[in-house]
This record gives C-alpha cells, structure tokens and sequence, in this order.
C-alpha cells in the first residue's frame, strides 16, 4: 500500500511523467543520429540532470537509455547504417524489409518488439534488484573493498581484445580518481596548487570527454551521406504477426536478461545471438537474412531488455556491466549516491522513480516512436557540418552547467584528446571510466579497513563476503586472461595447420 | 615504430609524471598506514609494469620478419583516425579558442561563434545557411539553457548588461 501511495505521489507530486517523456525522446532522436550510441546520447545529457533532484535525474538518464536502443534501429532499418552498436544484427533483416518496401512494418516490428523486450526486462530488474541487494546489508568496509575490486575485475571482459591495455586503461582511471582531496587523511594530491582541483575530476568530465567528445573528433572530415526516406510511417504489426514473433520476442528475452547481468555482454551480444537463436527454432529459418520479421523482432527485443536487465548487477551492486550503465552510476555517484541496500533504504523515491519512469517510457514509446519518426528523418537528413556544431555546442553549455566552471570545459577538451590517442592506440574506454569511477570506493574502504583492524591485512579474510568477492574477481580475471590466451594462439595454430 | 611500443612508452611517461608528482603529497598527523601516498605508488608501479609487458610483447611479436599484411581492421577505422589526427586537433583548437573566448563575448555570442566555425570547418558551404544556422542555434540553446532551465551561462565582458 506504500508503495501505491508513493508511486501516486510521483505520478502526482513530481514532473516523473514529462521528465520519463523528454528521456524517451532524446534517447530516441539521440540513438537515431548514426555514430552516437545510447551512452554518449546519455552522456550528452548527464550533466543537465547535475541541477535536478536526484530521483528525477536518474528516472531521466533510464529513459534516455530505453529510447536510445530503440532509435538506433531506425537508420539500422532506413539506410543499413545502425544508430547503436546494439542494432547491427537489426540492420540484417530490417534492411531487407525495407528493401522490399516494408520500412513501416519493420519499423513497427522493431518498435513493438523493443517494448516487449524493456518490460521484459523492468520485470526482471523489479524481481531480483531488491533480493541481491539485500545481501548487500551486512557489508563492511572490508566488503565494499572487495565489491569495489570485484568491479573492477569485470575491466578483464572489457579490454576489447587486449587485457594489458584494458588493465593499463584502468590504471590510469585510478590515477584520475586520485587526483584532489584525500578521503582518509584530508591532504591535497595532485592539485598543482588549483584550486578547482581540489574536489578531484568528476567522472561525468570523463565520460563526456571520451565517449561523446572522441566521437565528434573521430568524425571531423568524414563525408558520409545520409538520406533518409521522409514519406516512411510505422505500420504497428497485427495481432497475428505479434503471434507469430512470439517466440523470437521469448528467445530475446531471455538472452538479453542473461547478457545483461553478464559483465561486459552488453546489447550487441545478446541481440546478435538472438538472431542465431530465433533463426534456429524458426519454423522458416530460411527466411532469415532475406527480409524475416523474427530476424527484427529477436535482436531489437534483445537489445531492449538489455536496457533494463543491466541495472541489475548495477543498482544491486554498484557494477557496471556496460558503457550506458558506467554513465548511470556516474550520474547516481554524481549525486551522491551509492548503489547497494543502502539505494533501497535511504532513497526509496529514487528506485520508485526509476521503475516507475522506466514504465512510462516504455508504453510511450509506442505513442512517441510513431510520432517521432519524421523528427528523426529530419534530423538525420541535417547536413553534417551543421549537426557537428549543435553537438558541439551543446557539450560545451552542459559541461559548463555542472560548476559554472571554464576549467571543467579545459579538462573535457583534454580528455577529449587523450580519448582520441586512445582510440589510436586501440585502448577500450571503459576500463578508464569504471578506474575513474570506483577508484574511491575501493580506496576509501581498503584504508577504512586497514585503520579498523590496525593495518592487519587478514581483516579481508575475516569478512566472507570480502573472500567471495575477491575470489570472484580474480576467477573471472583468470577466466578473461586464459581466454585471451586462447584467441591469440589460435591464428598461429591455424596457420601452422595450413 | 610499432604502436604497441610507443604506447608502451608513452605509459612509461605518464608513470614518471605520475611519480614525480606523488613526491609532492604531504605528510599528515591524520594519515593511516597506507598514507595519501600509498594507492599513487602502488598505480605508478602497476602502470610501469603493464608497459614494459605491452614493450615486450609487442617487440616479441616483431621478431619474425614477415610480409605486413594490411588487415581490413588496420585499413578501416584505425587507418582512418591516424590519418584524422591533426583535422581531429582542429576540431578541439575551435572548443579551446570557444573557452578562451567565452568571458569576453558570452554565451550567445559564443556559442554562435562556435556552431558557425565548425559548420565551415567541417565542410558547410560558404552560404548565408551558416550565420543564420549559428545565429539561429545560439538563440535556441540560450532559450532552452538559461531562460527555460535557468542554467547560469557567462554573458560575457563586452555585453554585460545587455543580456544579464
């Protein structure tokens, strides 16, 4: 009955409704622009949520995040260009409906789909969000150490090929956390006598920097021409089509909830395996690839219940298994607050806010992604020297927002080159990120443990929780590591059999 | 040069700085054993180490001299931002000089100043479609930023009083 009366009170009391709204439609106009994944659309938007209340904020950076999935299937569709990097297996079949002359129908098979997917997936994180974190009451300083490094840990399934430059990545994320006020002992490090300096480098700066910066750089010159169809309309599909890509819809489902709660799986994976999966129990498997509706249902239902089932790991936790989940916790941190039981107990309002406005954009999105549809086109169709500028633009004024600060804009920039070198050098961006963004967490209680037990080290070991974080952790580096070991033997035995 | 091998040592010169600037954490009465120093020597050492095994390996695998073969992955996107490096530079040279600028001109004057410039940087035609899309943006931007979400943006030294 509280929870009735306190979703009322949101509904009612708060502007939930048009902040879930404004998400979904920036999320979608986001995700549709190619190049600009749903994290860099969130990050975009990130350090506008800095003034809002806590509750608003995040219910705004979750609905941003579904309506992203969603719009990157519509250039995926339209021009077989995906707007996310979760909508390249949608780009197979979609492209292939259109090409037929059946952009609508896609389109409306991916839209429906999506929204099955995301309440899939809302369903799956109100049922076992709470239960985890319950664990996570009886957590001492020694457990958070060990949760902070088990975070870490996931860096290993990151590394995007290479695990020293994930790892050297990550160490120099912790080097950026380190810069500022001390937790422990309240001395300045790395300050260089600045002043704005002293409350360190705040992870939105890092994440703008790298993801949406580093794109923008990353695009300067290209030359690629977009045309979108503006005539298109979304044909929503019958109750006999739904029926028929119901068991496409299941098989994403359950594979976009497992990758989801699986560190570094992420929407691609789980929409691409999707795809395999449908065309294996598909009644016309040869359809697949030639213009199949179930080859757009699975991936997009996939891709969306990622959305929702990676804030499991995420609120449960404090684990980020993904790029947009890494820019959520920046925004919970950023507001000071900390994923875990303590979510549950001291800011009920901001998981009501969150479920509830996750809700709302998911049945707007079936009104909103019909009504959107030409902004979208429009949009896309703007010139790209002109789409630059406002973007642009519009990171600057954000970044300025946060402390009204120009040294802030100076470190963004700078971040913006470092991101591009890393680029270069092919050193994945996360691992930076999740060092930037867990670096105090696990520095604060290895000291705070340390001063508990008097700097005897087998506190740790006196704390189960600790163990079995610290266990699972360098299991699943071992795992990643061995792994990556095979893959790189694997050409040169290939080669030595051929 | 192998670019693994300059990565290596472009690590190993930020582990210098990174030390050398360690050395300048003060002692506190209110320090544990660990100290504020502690985590910043351990990352330096971790940091030295990932770069002499990203040298190493990388050397390692240059060993056998074989034909280079252009992999599709080197051809494409990596090809493709080593070549856009200096254009990418620009691209940020134009947000620097937008920073610089910004105290003296302010929000809408800049932000103006920096769609317009990046649109002809990036190729716009020289039209009157720039100064009206740049105008037109400014104005939309500071609508939306400082009028309807009453985010506080720099009016800028030269045109105080006209916008505050």
């Amino acid at each position: 009955m509280t929870t009735f009366w306190s979703m009322f009170h949101l509904l009612t009391a708060t502007p939930l409704i048009p902040v879930a709204l404004i998400g979904l439609t920036w999320g979608i106009l986001g995700g549709a622009l190619p190049g600009i994944s749903a994290s860099i659309t969130m990050a975009l938007v990130l350090p506008f949520t800095y003034t809002m209340e806590p509750a608003m904020a995040i219910a705004l950076l979750a609905c941003v995040y579904i309506g992203a999935e969603y719009g990157g299937s519509i250039p995926a569709i339209l021009i077989r260009t995906p707007g996310t990097n979760s909508a390249a297996a949608t780009v197979i079949d979609g492209y292939e409906l259109n090409r037929q002359g059946r952009a609508g129908e896609a389109l409306g098979i991916s839209l429906m789909s999506g929204v099955v997917g995301s309440l899939f997936g809302l369903v799956m994180l109100i049922m076992l969000t709470e239960p985890l974190s319950w664990g996570a009451r009886a957590f001492k300083p020694t457990s958070y150490f060990g949760l902070g490094i088990l975070g870490l840990s996931v860096i290993a399934s990151m590394t995007g090929g290479s695990l020293v430059k994930g790892l050297a990545a990550a160490v120099i994320g912790l080097m950026i956390a380190t810069v500022g006020t001390d937790p422990i002992s309240g001395v300045t490090r790395f300050t260089f006598g600045v002043p704005d300096l002293l409350n360190g480098i705040e992870p939105v700066l890092v994440m703008v920097g790298l993801f949406a910066l580093t794109e923008l750089m990353s695009q300067s010159g290209s030359s690629n021409v977009l045309r979108l169809k503006s005539s298109i309309r979304i044909r929503l599909p019958s109750l006999a089509m739904m029926n028929k890509l119901k068991r496409s819809q299941f098989i994403g489902c359950i594979l976009g909830t497992f990758e989801g709660l699986t560190p570094g799986g992420g929407g691609s994976i789980a929409a691409f395996m999707s795809y395999n999966e449908a065309r294996r129990w598909s009644k016309t498997p040869e359809k697949f690839g030639k213009g199949s509706e179930e080859g757009v249902a699975a991936p997009e239902t996939a891709n969306n219940t990622v959305a929702s089932a990676a804030l499991i790991p995420l609120l449960s936790f404090g684990i980020p298994s993904s790029n947009s989940t890494a820019v959520l916790l920046g925004g919970l941190l950023m507001h000071g607050l900390l994923p875990g039981p303590r979510l549950f107990e001291q800011n009920p309002q901001v998981i009501d806010s969150l479920y509830l406005g996750s809700f709302i954009a998911i049945i707007a999105q079936i009104g909103i992604g019909i009504v959107i549809l030409p902004a979208c086109v429009w949009l896309v169709n703007r010139p790209r020297p002109y789409r630059a500028g406002f973007i642009f633009a519009l990171i600057l004024s954000g970044i300025y927002t946060l402390n009204n600060s120009l040294f802030d804009l100076s470190i963004a920039l700078c971040l913006g080159i470092i991101g591009y070198l890393m680029r270069m050098a092919k050193f994945p961006f996360l691992p930076m990120i999740l060092g930037v963004v867990l670096g105090h967490m696990v520095e604060s209680s290895y000291r705070r443990s340390l001063v508990l037990s008097g700097g005897d080290h087998s506190i740790f070991l006196e704390d189960p929780i600790a163990v079995g974080f610290l266990l699972f952790a360098a299991g699943f580096v071992i795992f990643s590591l061995t792994r990556e070991l095979r893959d790189a033997r694997k050409p040169k035995i290939q080669e030595a059999h051929s | 040069m192998n670019k693994d091998i300059v990565s290596g040592l472009v690590l190993l010169v930020i582990a210098g700085l990174y030390h050398r600037a360690s050395g300048a954490i003060a002692d506190s009465t209110l320090a544990d054993e660990v100290g504020a120093a502690g985590l910043p020597r351990l990352l330096t050492i971790a940091l030295v180490g990932l770069a002499g095994i990203l040298i190493v390996r990388a050397m390692l695998a240059q060993k056998p001299v074989a034909i280079p073969v252009r992999t599709k992955e080197a051809s494409g996107d990596e090809v493709e931002d080593d070549a856009r490096l200096p254009r990418a530079l620009g691209f940020l040279l134009l947000g620097a000089a937008y920073i610089a600028l910004l105290p003296f001109i302010g929000y809408i004057a800049g932000v103006a100043l920096l769609i317009g410039a990046v649109a002809l940087y990036e190729g716009a035609p020289r039209r009157w479609t720039v100064p009206i899309a740049a105008i037109g943006g400014a104005l939309l931007y500071w609508a939306i930023f400082v009028k309807l979400l009453g985010v506080n943006q720099p009016v800028g030294s030269i045109f105080h009083g006209l916008f505050s």
